[in-house]
């Protein structure tokens, strides 16, 4: 397992296409948000302002890296690649899991400097260094997961479909599973399967973002915000994340045998 | 370490069989693998590196049955594997590769997986450019480094497809020398349509055609297929018929054919001595199997 989390993680971080979208992402955040960006930097409540960031980060940067990786697991058979390492002693399971984890790392590497970064900016400019600690707590709590579901589903799903499918109906879906309001249409957004961590980020963090709707559909989906559904609603997460790999040799067989 | 094969069936869905009933026993050493496109060698390399399950039949290598998950990871800590569509990861470099590959074979101990790997790189002499990405290196490059992947774990089975597809010819004759030379105590299944690679490598032999065994015995058994009954004939006229021609060589007076036939293709035909080709061109002539089959 550790070798193929080195080498993907190796081959990913040196992918320049991977720092330029991640790059156009944050620039076009960096412009959008330029107007404010003096009032939050001088903003005393270092919690609060962490998880709007925190929210922002996990809402954006996720169509990129999720696209991103759409293809690192189907890419080993149109690369020829897999027979070779089909042919190994090392298990298979091993190397999806090296291979799942290597690509999450790598995924995280460019949210963790933009996240971090902008954690240390504004600990220097607002003088509260308190919010590297916040920071720490909401990239692992909430961005860690989201990061590790969408890896999961990224790499996995273009078994069945064709990568380009996959990246078109992935952006469709995030932005319709995290950022449409329940009130407005039947949505997964706000709820436990929500991947942007609505449960953990209004629990922990504050930020009203969990719940029931009235009258929205799929509300039992969403129960009231605790400490034990917003721990569920991340183990959900990594739950269906691992279901999913789980499924990716029986898919892979499919395509190769 | 022998190779026993019984009764092997590939069918791949909704397809004709890829295999059909095929028993063949390989024994330790090199051994070539003959056919045409489609006769099923690929089939066959990629059951035995375990990347197949077979649709039904028995594989034994070194007495591991290959059908089974634990035989499959015995026969895989052994083996050596160049797949015919060879692809390697472009951003990384030849060395960084091995070394993957090398960890997933099991060579654990750092030090002896960088010495093993610089002395492979020697071995195919990518030395030089080793720690340059893949991206930019040739088709014949890549195959080199695929050879080299191949050797990583000291294998005492290796099974090597096409292995010369896209090397130069020096770079063809120095492999097959390296394969000669690791063979020994090793089983070395050499799967080629290239009939020189196997004349200048192997003692012995089997030929697939449709998914099935055709010829297993030595270069000299096939090669003895086509006695008297090859020819050469000179015309300036059209092709001679009745026969599969091996070559058309510009001469004076017209071309001068090199023929294989069952008899003489016209009345001033020469009749020549057969080499592997011939051999192996007279086995898809009009004949029973069961002929051929008969060493």
């Amino acid at each position: 397992m550790s070798a193929a989390f080195r080498y993907e993680f190796l081959m990913q971080v040196r992918k320049r296409s991977m720092w330029l979208a991640n790059g156009a992402i944050v620039l076009l955040l960096g412009l959008l948000s330029a107007r404010s960006l003096g009032d939050v930097l001088d903003d005393p409540a270092a919690k609060a302002t962490m998880a709007s960031t925190a929210v922002l980060v996990n809402l954006i940067l996720p169509v990129g890296y999720g696209c991103f990786l759409a293809d690192r697991l189907v890419r080993d058979d149109r690369l020829g690649v897999a027979a070779i390492l089909d042919a190994t002693p090392a298990s298979a399971a091993g190397r999806l899991a090296g291979k799942y984890l290597g690509s999450c790392a790598a995924a995280a590497v460019p949210l963790a400097i933009v996240y971090f970064g902008f954690a240390a900016l504004y600990a220097a400019t607002a003088g509260r260094p308190v919010a590297l600690g916040w920071a720490a707590a909401l990239f692992a709590v909430v961005i860690l997961p989201a990061v590790l579901f969408v890896g999961a589903f990224a790499l996995v799903v273009p078994l069945l479909i064709p990568a380009p499918l996959f990246r078109v109906l992935f952006v469709g879906y995030w932005f319709w599973g995290n950022a449409i309001s329940p009130a407005a249409m039947p949505t997964l957004a706000s709820s436990l399967v929500t991947p942007i961590g609505s449960y953990p980020l209004e629990v922990f963090f504050g930020v009203d973002l969990a719940g029931p709707e009235p009258g929205a559909l799929f509300n039992f989906l969403r129960p009231e915000a605790t400490a034990a559904t917003a721990l569920l609603s991340i183990g959900v997460l990594l739950a269906l994340a691992t279901l999913v790999l789980s499924a990716a040799p029986a898919l892979r067989a499919r395509i190769t045998r | 370490m022998r190779i026993e094969i019984s009764g092997l069936t590939k069918t791949y869905k909704g397809k004709v069989p890829a295999l059909d009933g095929l028993d063949l026993l390989v024994p330790t050493g090199m051994f070539g693998l003959l056919g045409a496109n489609g006769a099923g060698k690929t089939t066959l390399m990629r059951i035995l590196a375990g990347l197949l399950r077979p649709t039904s039949g028995d594989v034994r290598i070194g007495g591991n049955d290959v059908t089974s998950r634990a035989g499959r990871q015995a026969v895989q800590r052994v083996l050596g594997y160049l797949p015919q569509d060879l692809g390697v990861y472009p951003d990384l470099s030849a060395r960084e590769f091995l070394d993957y590959v090398g960890l997933l074979k099991g060579i654990d101990d750092r030090a002896t997986r960088r010495r093993r790997v610089g002395e492979l790189l020697e071995v195919v002499a990518l030395t030089s450019e080793a720690d340059r990405r893949l991206r930019g290196y040739s088709g014949g490059m890549r195959r080199r480094v695929g050879i080299a992947q191949a050797l990583l774990a000291d294998p005492r089975l290796l099974i090597v497809d096409e292995p010369t597809a896209g090397l130069d010819p020096e770079e063809r004759i120095r492999f097959r020398t390296l394969l000669s030379q690791l063979a020994g105590e090793r089983t070395v299944l050499l799967s080629t349509h290239i009939v020189d690679d196997i004349a200048q490598t192997c003692r012995e032999l089997a030929v697939l055609a449709k998914g099935r065994l055709v010829f297993r015995g030595t270069v000299e058994d096939l090669t003895r297929r086509a006695d008297r009954r090859v020819w050469s004939v000179v015309t300036a006229g059209p092709a001679p018929s009745g026969g599969t021609i091996v070559s058309a060589l510009p001469v004076e007076g017209g071309l001068r054919y090199r023929v294989v036939a069952a008899t003489a293709p016209t009345l001033d035909a020469e009749s020549l001595s057969p080499n592997l080709e011939d051999g192996y061109l007279a086995l898809s002539q009009p004949g029973p199997v069961e002929d051929a089959m008969r060493p």
